[in-house]
């Protein structure tokens, strides 16, 4: 519901906002993830996300601080296209990812050139399984994403979060806007998100376009 | 020692309000309207009555339970207990087996049924994650379905076992050959209680499970689990026994006539019709232009718009804004209201007139946030009297 909406020029003309938008299917850790890169804390229980919610950080980007724009949204369908009921497909967000993709290409016409990032979020939760890995690496490579596997619960994890949204802020940096209408201080980013739960490790993914 | 008087004096209103054998319902309204007592199980008797789960003529309430209560046990039969026996007795099927593409096919339906009720799970088990409550064992566990004799296919094996074959087929269809012994891990952040017992959202999730059965048409939708998430706290904290013994069936009623009134705002295509949310949001903001132009254009020109925060407010009825007594208060005051919802739009503009001076000098960012996560400084009593002044304003 957000990816279209136009942010505010901001008061400080020199400070730029980078927008980033996580999508995926519910109960992949979206929430917390976000929640983690902007507070630094792991928010043990959340509740379901209604809408959206919005967060945000200022980071250090090659010497510029920018502040990043996180907008959280709600998984479930109410919240997006409907989608054909496929019977096997409801818990596995891997699977999902097409349908994502597909959204975010629908609300951003130019996404060709729009960066973004596939995450798998929990993994503290994994089994080790390379395959899974290399399954979810071949789905990010076909659609030129990078992929990161994070766990926003593990302290110790904490800079693979940051380096997703670091790497994501350097994308968007180097990326000239899209749409005429935007405001020159203004990029966006939207964050694909999915389960792999099913694929043996939980994963969410980002996707960021600008 | 005037606030314990006060409060007497309140409770005695109630229980003779509450007394007399034919309720006299603009006079309940508007004792409710203050707020309800704390004491005496007055507020699920109220809640009832206001939603038109309980006649207005007492001496009918036995008959009327009676009847609302049977009637769920009896779509409990015919949704989880008789689907969950037949599933654990089944022989092979000659007829029907899973890859039957039929739709009239029982496994094509139970496939179905499957996909809702993996995201009401979801949900409920993060229900009101701020208290331990729905993380506890009820007192009054549905037996046939958590006897550990049983063999009966529960929603609870239900979930495991759909987690268990998606993950097996996920993993043929990406080729891979060795199949790891599954693990189990749809209950891996909250431990299911033992068998024979049952927690208070397991619970929830059978009544969201039933509706969903009953209402195809909306089915589940996320935000119905806050929705029904106060109504059955406060039934099942009723310290009348006999009636919180029966906190799953009536909250089943009260659940669906509520949703009768709001449900439009669960439905995405009916956004933009009248009756839908967007119409909704759009009420708040025309009475906000009304009574506070300035803070009404602050908001659009610096484009917040209120799918980014009064989407959640109306249609969770504000249940994630506030506390849980907070947001109990406040629903008080909403079912009290005869035109309902109407005095919801006028919480809404005041919740907002309240920030009106950080939301005049701040920018986007704060006022985002400030919108998103409602301030605890402002009591809702404060709210609820803004509230009142503007909706008396409004019909005078």
């Amino acid at each position: 519901m957000s990816l279209k909406s136009k942010k505010e020029p901001q008061p400080q003309p020199q400070r730029r906002v980078f927008k980033v938008i996580v999508i995926g299917d519910s109960d992949v850790g979206k929430t917390c993830l976000t929640y983690r890169f902007c507070s630094g804390q792991f928010q043990d229980k959340t509740e379901a996300t209604i809408g959206v919610d919005f967060r945000e950080r200022m980071v250090d980007v090659d010497g510029e601080l920018i502040k990043l724009q996180l907008w959280d949204t709600a998984g479930q369908e109410r919240f997006r296209k409907s989608m054909v009921p496929h019977y096997y497909r409801n818990y596995s967000s891997f699977q999902n990812l097409p349908a994502w993709i597909e959204e975010c290409n629908k609300y951003c016409s130019s996404s060709g050139g729009i960066p973004r990032i596939l995450v798998g979020n929990k993994s503290d939760l994994k089994e080790k399984s390379e395959v899974d890995t290399n399954t979810a690496q071949r789905y990010a490579d076909s659609h030129c994403m990078p992929l990161f596997e994070a766990s926003a619960k593990e302290d110790k994890d904490f800079a693979n979060i940051e380096a997703i949204f670091l790497t994501l802020a350097h994308k968007l940096k180097c990326h000239k806007p899209m749409m005429s209408g935007d405001y020159p201080s203004m990029k966006r980013a939207t964050v694909l998100s999915i389960d792999k739960e099913l694929v043996r490790k939980n994963s969410d993914s980002y996707c960021a376009n600008c | 020692m005037a606030g314990i008087n006060l409060s007497d004096r309140k409770e005695t209103l109630f229980l003779e309000a509450l007394g007399s054998p034919v309720i006299d319902m603009n006079n309940l309204r508007k004792l409710c309207s203050t707020g309800i007592v704390e004491t005496c199980g007055i507020r699920t008797i109220c809640w009832r009555l206001l939603l038109n789960c309980l006649p207005k003529q007492r001496t009918k309430w036995p008959e009327a339970l009676e009847k609302q209560r049977c009637e769920y046990q009896q779509f409990l039969n015919e949704m989880i207990i008789e689907p969950g026996l037949k599933r654990c007795n089944a022989a092979p099927g000659l007829d029907d087996h899973p890859l039957n593409p039929n739709p009239t096919s029982e496994w094509n339906s139970y496939f179905k049924d499957n996909d809702i009720l993996l995201q009401i799970d979801k949900d409920v088990r993060r229900l009101c994650p701020d208290i331990a409550f729905f993380q506890n064992a009820t007192a009054y566990p549905c037996e046939p379905l958590v006897s550990p004799t049983s063999r009966l296919e529960n929603l609870r094996k239900r979930v495991e076992r759909s987690v268990l074959s998606s993950q097996n087929l996920t993993r043929k269809r990406l080729g891979i050959s060795n199949l790891i012994s599954s693990r189990k891990q749809a209950s891996r952040e909250y431990d299911t209680l033992e068998e024979g017992q049952e927690a208070h959202w397991e619970v929830v999730e059978r009544i969201l499970f039933i509706y969903a059965k009953l209402n195809p048409g909306t089915a589940y939708v996320q935000g119905m689990n806050e929705i029904i998430g106060p109504l059955y706290y406060t039934l099942a904290s009723d310290p009348n026994l006999e009636w919180k013994e029966h906190a799953e069936a009536d909250t089943f009623f009260c659940f669906t006539n509520l949703m009768g009134e709001i449900r439009d705002n669960f439905i995405k295509s009916l956004d933009k019709s009248g009756s839908g949310i967007e119409a909704s949001m759009n009420r708040v903001l025309c009475l906000l232009r009304q009574v506070d132009p300035e803070v009404w254009l602050r908001l659009d020109s610096l484009a917040i718009k209120p799918q980014f925060y009064l989407f959640r407010w109306i249609t969770l009825l504000l249940s994630q804004e506030f506390s849980l007594p907070d947001v109990i208060h406040i629903w008080d005051i909403l079912f009290s209201d005869s035109r309902r919802f109407d005095f919801l739009i006028a919480v809404c503009s005041a919740m907002i007139i309240l920030l009106r001076d950080e939301i005049l000098t701040r920018d986007f960012s704060h006022n985002m946030k400030l919108l998103q996560n409602y301030p605890l400084r402002i009591d809702v009593n404060t709210i609820i009297s803004k509230a009142k002044e503007i909706y008396h304003n409004l019909r005078n």
